[in-house]
């Protein structure tokens, strides 16, 4: 009988590849920090693809960079620009900026900062073989000289305002000529395999490693100069199931989620004892997206009609479970150039059919099933998304029109939006900041692939306000210039605004000192400390 | 036998260029602009334009195939779109934790079901077979994104005897291949249960009872070696849907798999990066059913046989 004998030989090859996978897997390099040695360890949903602040375009890896890096400014809470590694700056001229650099300022490698390494900084994402996703928005940035070692001068070849707050990009140190093509080619790959040495930066954290491809470990700069941070440092974990992170928060797995929460499971989490639940107001902004070149929707009774229809606290009460502030438009009251005096279109289903009335477009038999004219609505996979899609739906079904909702993966869906691919859409805008978005999102020089004018909406007059915004020296003049869009936006309605985020955070009762910002970033990070169980 | 092995291996080589050509087109034709991903809209036109003649991009489909198919024969996967990263060195790093995954989830799935196959067989049409059969009819019928969770729930946070998710110690590969094997395991349990069943009543047995042979080995000696014939076959078969199944169960476990890494590469269109994992699967199914098949006639004689007879010239 020889099977029987095969059988073992089999058994003995499989049990030996598992050993060997077993031993591979327990490896020890893996064994990851936790609150214990004073770590912080948060959850992310997808992986930072790229830390370097060139390349970071991704949330995450932003939000990270931001840790490791200092630009020349920074954007406070209310979006104006504060000096971060610059002292402080002055203008010449309107094309000119000197910085004045902030002293003492070290790297994570002990070099200290100098108007070189800004130099460096500006210069390498200018550079066109580099290829960085970035270098679009320094197109105005003619040239960056170092005056001394701690003044460094831009020179740009037409001004536009919002090129500060461009000026927050982290500043990486320059490295040694020869480093140079190494380090340029080690920037562009992923940091797992990129030169690591490259990673350095000015800021509270510094990098330490990836553990494997799943795990990423800052260690704390305790030469800071803003003063060292009181964690011993932090892990990224990504975990992309939401429900998982959950789970692990409450397990003790992890000690912080942001925002990665679906709203269905805040009810179970402030349940638990061990776990505390903060919201804050937040900037993330959800519209209702038209398409200008179709002949319906380019009638503003309908788009007024549309917006009318659309019971937006009821959605924010029921499926986002409160977590969000209906919107007025594009920048939120946490904005400095925020005005709230603008058109509003509260829910009223008899005055949206009496405005499709007014536009010719009469119900064929009242509230029979025969809708005025159907739209097409693209959304996309996501679960709430699908969810609001349905009640839109509904609601749009009240004043006679049929809405047909169409679910897309994001790829598919993105590239529609961007051809102009759609009649309706929603979407949203995160990490608004500077009120120039407007220009990009709405100005008709912006379709796409010029900008994110996707609705192909033009407005000879919003055109000329956001040329004036552009070219506006002083806060209070862009102020002025920015209330005027932001009614005349409001009163034409090339998108329909639906709602703020409400930026939220559930951590364990041991994490104290965690503040959230307004665009969701890490920066309070700083100040956290871990408390004994 | 050499022969066969040889023929076997070379039909594997149209199968593997057939899916990548399907793979390449369906990528290239789906809506979804790799460029749009990697720069984000923020960026200028003539950036964009730039970046997609520096990937080749830019060239015609019939071109950036044969180009691929060059680089395919040369051993090179090309870089990944979004970070450069070699494709070569992101599946390197990746694939050890799937096949970690899969294969101890194929060893959960025969060590569950050989023996439940085996028990319901001896006791047809008892208790324990009802109950086995019930066992396999819900392995069946729980879908991995389902029951991840609820193992999850159960082992980690009620009973606190595992890690919820990630890749570490041993401890972490338990709950993931659970689920990824519970599937396999209940096709398993039932097909070892019906090849049993139908060898119990050869002549070969009775002979091997009336010469006083225990009832157990009888069974795991004597019967299991000739209903294990069918059984390899559905192995095979099932490591496709298996390495499917991996997919979803490293999403669920934060597993650093080459099917999470799929995933974003799809989110991303990351070309190269899809075709490059999507091309090393189908090696890997295309290999295992090459085993399958060598190993299906090792383990028969009378398959031996016909294949080496096949074979002459």
């Amino acid at each position: 009988m020889r099977p029987p004998l095969r059988l073992g030989r089999l058994a003995r090859a499989l049990c030996l590849v598992l050993l060997g996978m077993g031993l591979a897997a327990c490896d020890g390099a893996r064994s990851l920090p936790g609150p214990s040695q004073g770590v912080l360890r948060i959850a992310l949903d997808s992986r930072p693809t790229n830390l370097d602040p060139r390349f970071a375009l991704d949330a995450n890896s932003s939000r990270i960079a931001q840790l490791i890096f200092n630009g020349l400014v920074r954007y406070d809470e209310r979006s104006r620009v504060a000096p971060d590694l610059a002292l402080s700056w002055e203008q010449p001229s309107p094309t000119t900026f000197i910085f004045h650099l902030r002293p003492g300022v070290r790297f994570h490698d002990g070099r200290p900062l100098t108007a070189e390494d800004v130099v460096y900084t500006y210069t390498s994402l200018l550079d066109p073989e580099l290829a960085s996703p970035k270098r679009g928005s320094y197109r105005g940035l003619q040239e960056v000289t170092a005056l001394d070692s701690l003044t460094v001068r831009f020179t740009l070849s037409a001004y536009e305002a919002p090129f500060l707050g461009n000026l927050s990009l982290g500043i990486l140190p320059r490295p040694a000529p020869a480093g140079d093509a190494r380090a340029r080619e080690g920037m562009r790959t992923f940091p797992p395999h990129a030169d690591q040495r490259q990673l350095i930066g000015t800021g509270p954290f510094r990098f330490a490693r990836w553990v494997g491809d799943d795990a990423l470990e800052l260690r704390a700069n305790r030469d800071s100069f803003e003063g060292p941070p009181k964690l011993a440092g932090l892990l990224f974990r990504v975990i992309p199931e939401q429900t998982v992170s959950v789970l692990e928060l409450e397990n003790g797995g992890i000690d912080l989620i942001q925002n990665e929460v679906a709203p269905d499971l805040l009810p179970r989490l402030r349940r638990n004892p061990a776990l505390r639940v903060v919201t804050g107001p937040g900037t993330n902004y959800s519209y209702f997206g038209f398409n200008f070149t179709d002949p319906i929707l380019r009638r503003w009774e309908v788009r007024a009609a549309i917006a009318h229809a659309i019971d937006r606290r009821s959605i924010i009460r029921h499926l986002l479970r409160g977590l969000a502030e209906p919107a007025t438009g594009l920048l939120s009251p946490l904005n400095w150039a925020y005005d709230g005096e603008v058109a509003t279109y509260p829910y009223d289903p008899a005055r949206a059919r009496a405005l499709l009335d007014a536009a010719g477009f009469p119900d064929p038999d009242g509230a029979g099933p025969a809708p005025r004219f159907r739209l097409h609505y693209k959304t996309t996979q996501n679960d709430l998304r699908q969810r609001i899609a349905l009640v839109l739906q509904e609601e749009l079904a009240e004043i006679g029109i049929e809405l047909q909702v169409r679910f897309f993966e994001w790829g598919t869906f993105f590239a529609d939006i961007a051809r102009g691919n759609f009649q309706l859409y929603t979407l949203t805008w995160v990490g608004v900041r500077d009120p120039d978005i407007y220009y990009y999102t709405m100005h008709s020089a912006s379709e796409p692939p010029q900008g994110a004018n996707r609705g192909r909406y033009r407005s000879a007059p919003l055109d000329l306000l956001l040329e004036r915004g552009r070219a506006a020296g002083t806060l209070e003049e862009r102020r002025a210039i920015y209330s005027e869009v932001q009614r005349l936006v409001a009163a034409e309605l090339p998108y329909v605004s639906l709602w703020y985020s409400t930026n939220i955070a559930v951590m364990r009762t041991t994490v104290q000192g965690f503040r959230l910002h307004p665009a969701g970033d890490f920066m309070s990070l700083r100040e956290v400390e871990l408390r004994a169980d | 036998m050499r022969r066969y092995v040889l023929r076997r291996l070379a039909l594997t080589i149209p199968a593997v260029l057939g899916v990548m050509t399907v793979v390449f087109l369906t990528l290239h034709l789906i809506p979804g602009d790799p460029v749009e991903s990697m720069l984000g809209e923020m960026a200028q036109a003539a950036d964009k334009a730039a970046l997609r003649r520096q990937l080749g991009l830019d060239a015609p489909l019939h071109v950036q195939y044969l180009r691929y198919l060059g680089r395919l024969a040369q051993g090179d996967l090309g870089r990944s779109l979004s970070t450069r990263e070699p494709v070569l060195a992101a599946i390197a790093r990746t694939l050890p934790a799937t096949i970690l995954l899969t294969v101890v989830s194929l060893a959960v799935a025969i060590l569950l079901a050989v023996p439940l196959g085996i028990l319901a067989a001896a006791r047809h049409n008892t208790l324990y077979d009802h109950g086995s059969m019930l066992l396999a009819l819900l392995g069946i019928s729980m879908p991995n994104f389902w029951l991840g969770p609820l193992l999850i729930i159960f082992f980690a946070i009620e009973l606190r005897l595992l890690p919820v998710s990630g890749f570490g110690g041993a401890a972490h590969v338990v709950l993931p291949a659970l689920t990824l094997g519970s599937a396999l395991a209940a096709i398993l349990t039932r097909m070892t249960r019906a090849s049993v069943l139908d060898v119990l009543g050869s002549d070969y047995l009775r002979t091997a009872r009336a010469k006083g042979l225990r009832e157990l080995l009888v069974l795991f000696k004597h019967a299991l070696a000739n209903a294990l014939i069918p059984l390899v076959t559905v192995l095979g078969l099932q490591f496709g849907a298996l390495l499917s199944g991996a997919i979803i169960t490293e999403t669920i476990f934060a597993w650093p798999g080459i099917g999470r890494l799929v995933i974003q590469a799809i989110q991303g269109r990351d070309f190269p990066l899809v075709q490059g994992c999507v091309l090393v699967i189908a090696l890997g199914y295309v290999l295992v059913n090459l085993v399958v098949d060598v190993l299906y006639v090792w383990i028969d004689p009378r398959l031996r046989l016909a294949a080496e007879e096949e074979s002459e010239p």
